[in-house]
């Protein structure tokens, strides 16, 4: 479990979270990016950017 | 064998990939952030056998894949096939010299020329920025007024690249295009991407329903995969009266919401095609 960066809450985090993974608040709704893994640290997703995509 | 994974953030399909790497035997992955990457031109001796690209910004992308591989990293996709997918107007020229099927296209430079263009083209037309991606930008233009208004904003507006007038040929698709997978020579999977909207991207709410892979699809699939350089790329398809065209190749392709719709294991093949670049069997 790790607090959400945003609205507090606590979002459970999957046994095979990696670093860098994006995972959604299921309370505020927020996108967050896992910056850490042990301890878990949460902290809100980029910003969609201009050359963002496939 | 050391695999590096250069990446970004880590999206749904980016950790599928990174799953079933670690489900391999003899695999050594190196996760590379391009957040944190830093380059010393003609100092880096990455011992990496084969670096595969997974970042979300194509600027980093491009200019991330060219370093690595003048460090002598072989690279999936290559800087090439990243530099022709990431600029619709390359791509219209790759499919071009191939003779790939695509839809009319014209280009201009300046407001009166690419007015004149689209004139003599017939309504409707669509106004692509040459480099974008997830329908960002996108301006179906149905008439004359529409027409002279995008283009005063993108020349005002925009950067210098919003006035390369990407000028394509309205394709009626009656609600939805395919989306093709090829992963080295082959077209393995397909999904109709359907909407009430004219931009079928899932990433704008397309749907996703499972496509067959006809002869036809996998044929042009592959000759405008091959086009822009081969590799591990998704195209943009449409039917027309006269056949399936390409519409658009891309390079850092999206699969997450294919795989099941499919039933073919996507990231499996990506996989596969990575290590065996890495052995040196197949070409990047």
């Amino acid at each position: 479990m790790a607090d959400c960066p945003v609205c507090g809450a606590e979002v459970a985090l999957s046994e095979d979270v990696i670093e860098g993974e994006l995972i959604v608040c299921n309370d505020c709704g927020t996108e967050l990016e896992v910056t850490q893994v042990s301890p878990p640290v949460l902290a809100e997703a980029p910003q969609e950017e201009e050359d963002w995509g496939e | 064998m050391r695999i590096g994974f250069l990446h970004s953030v880590l999206r749904q399909d980016e950790k599928m990939l990174v799953n079933e790497f670690r489900r391999r035997h003899g695999i050594e992955l190196v996760m590379i952030d391009d957040r944190e990457l830093t380059f010393t031109i003609g100092e880096n001796g990455f011992k990496l056998d084969v670096l595969i690209e997974r970042c979300i910004n194509h600027s980093r992308a491009l200019h991330a894949l060219t370093l690595f591989e003048l460090a002598g990293v072989r690279c999936v996709n290559t800087a090439s096939v990243a530099t022709v997918c990431g600029d619709k107007l390359l791509t219209t020229v790759a499919l071009q010299r191939c003779r790939v099927p695509q839809p009319p296209v014209r280009v201009a430079f300046t407001e009166e020329s690419g007015l004149r263009a689209i004139e003599e083209m017939g309504y409707p037309v669509v106004l692509k920025p040459a480099v974008g991606s997830w329908g960002r930008l996108l301006s179906k233009v149905n008439d004359r007024d529409a027409a002279e208004s995008i283009l005063e904003h993108k020349t005002t507006l925009g950067s210098y690249h919003h006035s390369i007038f990407y000028i394509q040929k309205y394709v009626e698709k009656k609600g939805r295009d395919i989306r093709s997978f090829v992963v080295g020579d082959r077209c393995i999977a397909a999904i109709y991407r359907t909407s009430p909207h004219w931009i079928t991207n899932t990433a704008r709410g397309g749907e996703a329903t499972n496509c067959v892979v006809t002869d036809e699809l996998a044929d042009l699939s592959v000759r405008a995969a091959r086009a822009v350089g081969g590799g591990i790329v998704a195209i943009d398809v449409f039917e027309t009266a006269g056949g399936l065209v390409a519409n658009e190749v891309n390079y850092t392709m999206e699969f997450k919401n294919s795989v099941g719709t499919t039933n073919v294991d996507i990231p499996k093949h990506i996989v596969d095609h990575v290590i065996a670049v890495g052995r040196g069997e197949v070409d990047a």
